[in-house]
């Protein structure tokens, strides 16, 4: 009856397109890149959500507006649910967002920035907002500013003190998993005592379809999410969602 | 090329429904006010955001009495998200303000106890249990289509063709009432069902 989400993430800087692997980025392809090599229309007709996240570090406002001009040309052909997100840290960033295609938002760095979610939410609705957490290390330590900045925090002190807040949805995003292909980690979301009752996606380390899976299976999670550019676009994603459905898992036939 | 007119009151996300009725040949209108000196046989009004809030801007926009005006003229509507919830009279989201009462209901928040703990808001995709009306033609039994939203209607008149979804409880999906249609979900991020929904209402006469 709730139907689990295969969601896509494309990174963007520059007029391209990166792999990550523990947030350190590196160059894959541009526009058209993205166009030749695969058909990226076809490969967005199977998953439930598209995700644009700019990656670039304090983006002046031609790098904003090349990044919504690309978005734009993928938007033309793609009738799916669009989430963007990187640097919002103001409600004009916001609005230049929904305008520009988003249904939801991702909100990182300015997360435990209360009158700002609560603001967002009054204007677009709670469900716009998805809080995006970066965590790395032993103990789950939260970090902003694209992976940067340690805040000293755990990820559960972090969803303790977001509780109350008006957002939609949470991403647990590993930093230590991201790029491995390794899987995604299911120690925090399987031992966190302060899971909210909103969708929580999984982020960070989905190599094969097979990871993908694994992390739908889990009771907790709403949705996974992979940016690996390489392994999934092409074939890689309706394979996945055809194994989700032989696993027996409750996921939307969109095809 | 058709002309369809969309309703823009500012909070929400029209360019992907500008994109999908481009992709269907149709060129859209976008109206920042009401248009008066254009007939439009085919109006959308998307939504997103609180029932609240569009409430007062579609009376701050004079919307509310353009779209009053052109149901009585027989144009079709279709509003989508919270523009369907502002076809129905109320919502416990933004008590104080009235929907456009063209069908009869109050929306409610879906109430986590009831439906066994799951999330709200609702956000993903989901199946859509329809009785056949023109604007299903061409499209799958049970389609999917992607939702995103806390509120939902749960009783309705018998006398109108409607369809349910299911998320914990059955909730009203889709309506139609004479010329006026309304979807709790977004058929212009739905795919392939999406665009052929979209095209049947265009091509209704």
């Amino acid at each position: 009856m709730i139907n689990k989400r295969i969601i896509f993430s494309l990174l963007y800087s520059k007029g391209h397109f990166f792999l990550s692997r523990n947030f350190r980025l590196q160059k894959i392809g541009d526009l058209n890149w993205l166009e030749k090599n695969y058909s990226f229309q076809e490969t967005c007709e199977h998953i439930d959500e598209l995700t644009f996240i700019l990656v670039t570090k304090n983006p002046d406002e031609k790098e904003i507006n090349s990044f919504f001009k690309d978005i734009a040309v993928i938007r033309e052909r793609i009738f799916a649910p669009i989430m963007i997100g990187g640097s919002i840290r103001s409600i004009n960033d916001v609005k230049n967002c929904f305008e520009n295609g988003a249904d939801k938002i991702l909100i990182n760095t300015e997360a435990r920035n209360k009158n700002f979610i609560n603001q967002i939410s009054e204007i677009y609705g709670n469900q716009a907002i998805t809080i995006m957490i970066d965590y790395k290390g032993d103990n789950n330590n939260v970090f902003t500013e694209s992976g940067t900045k340690d805040i000293n925090m755990s990820v559960d002190r972090l969803l303790n003190e977001i509780k109350v807040y008006n957002f939609g949805e949470i991403i647990l995003h590993s930093i230590d998993k991201d790029g491995t292909g390794n899987g995604f980690d299911f120690d925090l979301i399987n031992n966190a005592v302060n899971l909210p009752n909103k969708p929580i996606l999984l982020m960070g380390g989905a190599g094969t379809p097979e990871h993908i899976v694994e992390a739908l299976k889990n009771d907790k999670v709403s949705g996974a999410i992979t940016a690996n550019l390489l392994n999934f676009i092409g074939e890689g994603l309706k394979i996945t969602r055809n194994l989700a459905v032989e696993n027996k898992i409750e996921i939307a036939k969109l095809t | 090329m058709k002309k369809i007119a969309i309703i823009n009151c500012g909070s929400g996300n029209i360019a992907s429904l500008i994109n999908a009725l481009k992709y269907l040949d149709y060129e859209s209108v976008v109206l920042d006010k009401p248009e008066k000196n254009y007939n439009f046989s085919h109006i959308i009004f998307p939504g997103v955001g609180s029932f609240g809030n569009l409430a007062e801007n579609l009376k701050k926009l004079g919307f509310y009495e353009y779209l009053v005006e052109n149901k009585k003229r027989g144009n079709f509507l279709l509003g989508i998200c919270v523009g369907m919830q502002l076809l129905f009279k109320s919502s416990d989201e933004g008590k104080s303000s009235l929907g456009l009462n063209f069908i009869d209901g109050n929306l409610k928040l879906f109430t986590t106890d009831k439906i066994k703990k799951l999330p709200v808001p609702h956000v993903g995709f989901a199946k859509v249990d329809y009785k056949y009306s023109k604007i299903w033609k061409d499209i799958p039994k049970n389609p999917y289509f992607y939702f995103i939203h806390s509120y939902r209607l749960t009783k309705i008149s018998e006398k109108i063709n409607y369809a349910t979804t299911y998320y914990g409880e059955k909730f009203i999906s889709y309506v139609e009432s004479e010329n006026v249609f309304g979807s709790q979900f977004h058929p212009e991020k739905s795919h392939k069902s999406g665009l052929r929904f979209l095209d049947n209402f265009c091509n209704f006469k």
